[in-house]
């Protein structure tokens, strides 16, 4: 009898295994299932205080949809390259490099899934990456962006490293995004290490500086 | 009568000393949150961001002699408005959008503490 109920609860769970293979299985099942433990996607933000941010195990994802370019988002989920020259909220550590990889159908599965996650404070089809001399003055010159992010030009990776490498931003982010985050970054980030420029640049610096680091390679 | 008073001092007392560490303790993660990334986590302008093009070398508050030349005003005033606005680099950033006012007064007690270990 106990034999029985453990062969016919076996072959349950067997059955279960073969007829819900991952892959058929939606983007945001995957999600719950791999990833939530260490990214939440149920906007807006939670974080309230530096503890609450320092508790995170990884970057929120609400706004993924708005923030990430759909092409690298797949690639990237599938061949994770770190992002921030540091681990995760740490100011000591080198980032370890050890983000969980996802099978090609996984990753498509996961972008279509993180790609619906819209912020309406992003409006669509407004910045252009564009490299002007004004763009560059203040990322450069005028404000401390250098003094913090790692950043492409042609002598090679130059800038801090407490910040997300902004290398690579013309493949990785949307430029409409990085406008909104700069003007009013306090929707997406309430706790965060980086300054609010949006009372200090006007709107349109803020277009200058944001259509400049989507240039970067 | 004067027991039940020396308890209740004693214990406003213990009250007093924990909010007063828990304070500090706030202060020191405003620190090493915002300011260490740059002036690192012991005060020394040697935070992680401080590389080979970084181009000019953030504060060292344990540098007494260069401590002293500045005013608390001039303290403030470069945390909330960045470098320039007391003739400085702009590599230092104005914190006065993300920061209190009383956590500018935290940190500024803060940072004069370096200089006086
Ligand atoms: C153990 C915690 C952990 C798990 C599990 C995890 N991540 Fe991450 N994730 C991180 C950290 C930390 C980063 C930052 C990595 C970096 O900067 O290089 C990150 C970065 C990302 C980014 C880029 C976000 C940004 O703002 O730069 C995406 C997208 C992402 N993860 C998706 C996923 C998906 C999808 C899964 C499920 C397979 C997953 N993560 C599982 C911790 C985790
Ligand atoms: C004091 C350090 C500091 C300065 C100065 C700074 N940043 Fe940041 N920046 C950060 C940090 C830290 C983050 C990540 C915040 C988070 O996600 O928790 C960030 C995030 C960003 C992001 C989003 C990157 C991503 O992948 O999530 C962009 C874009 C950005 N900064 C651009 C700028 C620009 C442009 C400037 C100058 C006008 C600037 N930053 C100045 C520290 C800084």
């Amino acid at each position: 009898m106990r034999l029985l109920a453990v062969t016919v609860s076996l072959g349950a769970a067997l059955l279960v295994m073969t007829t819900a293979p991952s892959y058929a299985a939606g983007g945001d099942a995957i999600f719950k299932k791999s990833c939530s433990n260490c990214h939440y996607t149920d906007g807006p933000a939670k974080e309230k205080t530096i503890a609450d941010q320092l508790a995170k195990k990884g970057p929120e994802l609400w706004y993924a949809g708005s923030k990430f370019k759909k092409d690298w988002l797949t690639a990237w989920l599938q061949a994770p390259k770190p992002i921030r020259p540091m681990k995760y909220n740490s100011i000591t550590d080198k980032n370890p490099g050890d983000h969980p990889k996802m099978s090609a159908g996984d990753a498509a599965a996961v972008t279509d899934f993180l790609m619906g996650l819209k912020s309406a404070e992003v409006k669509a089809g407004v910045i252009k990456a564009e490299v002007s001399v004004r763009g560059r003055k203040i990322f450069t010159k005028d404000m401390p962006c250098g003094g913090c992010h790692e950043y492409s030009t042609k002598d090679g990776l130059l800038g801090g490293k407490s910040g997300p490498s902004l290398a690579g931003s013309s493949k990785r982010l949307n430029p409409d995004w990085i406008y909104a985050y700069l003007a009013n970054i306090k929707v997406f980030k309430p706790v965060r290490d980086m300054p609010d420029f949006g009372s200090v640049l006007g709107p349109k610096d803020i277009e200058n500086v944001a259509a400049f680091v989507a240039t970067f390679e | 009568m004067s027991r039940f008073v020396l308890v209740t001092t004693m214990a406003l007392g213990l009250a007093l000393s924990a909010a007063g560490s828990a304070q500090a303790a706030d202060t020191k993660q405003l620190f090493e949150f915002y300011c260490a990334q740059c002036h690192g986590v012991k005060g020394d302008g040697k935070g992680i961001n401080v590389g080979k093009d970084f181009a000019t070398d953030p504060r060292n508050f344990t540098d007494s002699v260069e401590m002293a030349k500045r005013t608390d005003d001039d303290i403030k005033t470069v945390i909330k408005d960045g470098g320039p606005a007391i003739s400085k680099s702009p590599l230092m950033p104005p914190w006065g959008a993300t920061l209190s006012a009383a956590q500018v007064d935290e940190l500024l007690a803060y940072i004069r503490k370096f200089a006086k270990k």
